[in-house]
């Protein structure tokens, strides 16, 4: 029996980062200090250890009498918010430059919301989850709102918000029937109820539905996708690739633990919904992706359809489509990450996010214009990137439970997506750039383009040991 | 159980509000009103889990109500922010002013 301290150790260490960066903040003011960045991305670097020892140990410890629990699932998942976190920060450091005001506390928020991301991976508890959630979603708001002078951020923020408010209203209310009819916020205890139960109580399903209204939200699938575009593309880079990764990553994490832990022998309540919103999903954001002009609307689009493809793994309710799930978002993360980095150096360099200003990238960055062609060739789902085999998982268990039609959409989808995300690649490759200006990049920039190219390539060639972490990750859920 | 309001009564009221809410979000264009709404929209929960810990002497029901107050604040005290600032830069709090981006 290792001491409790041990099993709370990351988010321990994180807190200690997100004081020591407060009381320097407040230190340093007004003035931008060079070192604020720098102290926050290797203050996330020691998180990697750590997980690691913790994973080592193994096994399902509750802490706290239930309400905080470490098991491999919340290990993944935090592995997956660091990463993204980081590059995130790395994102963060080179936005601020252009930033006209000091910007600790732009650092300081990325922390908070990963702290709340990794206690929402440990929760054991609806209370806990709640908060947790919300603490990632609050910070969330006043990052994407950041930039005060600029009325579309402004704009993006308050639509977030306003919208991210009525979906955690949902999910509390959802949270109040599953109390009311369970008797209880542990899952524990309400794991081992819908294990037993004969019948399903309406107040039940009513409360499952309004809590899956909740998560489905947060995961930008149909029909509660129409905040992603305008949020994505007015939010600050740097937040929209932390939106797009690590919101995403945790909305299907809750997912995991609410639907498939908890409520997995009530599943006739919320499969058929799901089938649905999986099979709109991955329709509505690749068709809506084809005739957009703006980059980062673009990456909305596309993020709600790969949202639909992650939902089948969820809809099959199965371990192979939990395990799909992981290893989808490891790819996925990679992917993203890469993609990001590389529009963020060049937005911040031509000062325009259009899809134009990329032409011609190829002549200007050779490098950038390779990185973004095999992003985009691993979110399509090319052979021999992380993107295909996750993919294929994802059809393979949605097929495994019957679900024809909707593998024949996921298929389908694949074709049209191939088709948008290959006109970047011409603009990148053929068309002829307006200004021929090389562009530069930075030296943290370059390294974590290059780890994130090798994330992908890496997943996509040697799959097992991946492919067994994931199935390692979901083992407690069943 | 009391015999002077069931819970049946709780949770219609709970119900009403939560409607009440749900509406005002999607329907009022004045964004303080909005907020208002979505305060009323986690009050009608905390009504909701106080009836149903008090119908199962349950206290963990009644104790999320505490921290769902102090997250509403937050959020309504944020909502707040972005509100006060998009005001100083069009001069309105209305939702309808608000439209660089395609809706």
């Amino acid at each position: 029996m290792m001491h409790t301290l041990f099993w709370i150790l990351p988010e321990v260490w994180l807190s200690t980062i997100i004081f020591l960066l407060l009381a320097l903040d407040l230190k340093w003011g007004e003035e931008k200090h060079p070192l604020m960045g720098l102290i926050a991305i290797a203050g996330m670097l020691p998180l990697f250890p750590i997980l690691f020892l913790l994973a080592k140990e193994g096994g399902s410890h509750e802490l706290f009498s239930g309400m905080f629990r470490v098991d491999t699932m919340a290990l993944f998942f935090k592995g997956i918010f660091t990463v993204s976190g980081i590059v995130a920060l790395v994102l963060a450091r080179e936005f601020g430059k252009a930033v006209d005001r000091a910007h600790g506390e732009f650092y300081l928020l990325f922390l908070i919301a990963v702290l709340g991301m990794f206690l929402a991976a440990s929760s054991a508890n609806f209370l806990m989850l709640f908060i947790s959630l919300e603490l990632v979603a609050i910070t969330l708001y006043v990052l994407v709102s950041y930039l005060h002078t600029n009325l579309q951020s402004l704009e993006s923020g308050l639509k977030y918000l306003v919208l991210g408010s009525l979906s955690s209203a949902l999910f509390l209310y959802g949270i109040a029937f599953i109390y009311g009819t369970t008797g209880s916020l542990h899952f524990e205890t309400i794991h081992a109820m819908s294990l037993r139960a004969q019948t399903l109580p309406a107040g039940l399903v009513f409360g499952i539905l309004l809590v899956l209204a909740g998560i489905l939200f947060k995961a930008a699938v149909v029909p509660f996708q129409i905040w992603a575009p305008d949020v994505y593309q007015g939010a600050p880079t740097p937040v929209t690739a932390f939106l797009s990764v690590g919101s995403k990553a945790l909305a299907f994490l809750v997912a995991l633990r609410i639907l498939q832990e908890l409520f997995l022998p009530f599943s006739m309540a919320w499969n058929s919904v799901l089938v649905f919103a999986s099979g709109a999903t991955i329709l509505y954001g690749n068709l809506c992706a084809i005739p957009q002009t703006n980059i980062k609307r673009f990456m909305a689009y596309s993020s709600i359809g790969h949202a639909g493809y992650l939902l089948m793994g969820i809809t099959a309710g199965v371990d192979i489509g939990s395990a799909a799930v992981s290893y989808y978002l490891l790819g996925y993360l990679f992917t993203n990450l890469v993609l990001f980095l590389v529009i963020t150096a060049v937005t911040l360099q031509t000062g325009s996010d259009e899809i134009k200003s990329f032409a011609g990238l190829s002549k200007r960055s050779p490098f950038l214009a390779a990185a973004m062609f095999i992003g985009l060739l691993s979110l399509a789902g090319v052979p021999p990137m992380a993107g295909f085999f996750g993919k294929f998982l994802l059809v393979l268990s949605a097929l495994s439970q019957g679900y024809l039609t909707l593998a024949i959409i996921g298929a389908v989808a694949v074709v049209i997506s191939l088709y948008y995300y290959l006109r970047v690649v011409q603009t990148l490759y053929a068309d002829e750039p307006v200004d021929a200006t090389p562009i530069k990049i930075g030296t943290t920039m370059k390294m974590s383009i290059v780890a994130c190219l090798i994330g992908i390539f890496v997943l996509g060639i040697w799959q097992y040991p991946f492919l067994a972490i994931s199935i390692r990750s979901i083992q407690h859920i069943f | 159980m009391s015999e002077i309001v069931t819970i049946q009564q709780l949770l219609g009221l709970s119900i009403i509000l939560f409607t009440i809410g749900l509406v005002g979000v999607v329907t009022r264009r004045n964004l303080i009103l909005v907020l208002l709404s979505l305060e009323l929209m986690l009050s009608a929960a905390n009504l909701a889990f106080v009836s149903f810990a008090y119908i199962q002497g349950d206290l963990a029901g009644q104790i999320m109500v505490f921290f769902v107050m102090i997250v509403a604040a937050a959020e309504v005290t944020v909502g707040l922010a972005i509100a006060l600032l998009l005001s100083r830069k069009t001069g309105k709090i209305n939702a309808d002013e608000v439209r660089a981006l395609k809706w």
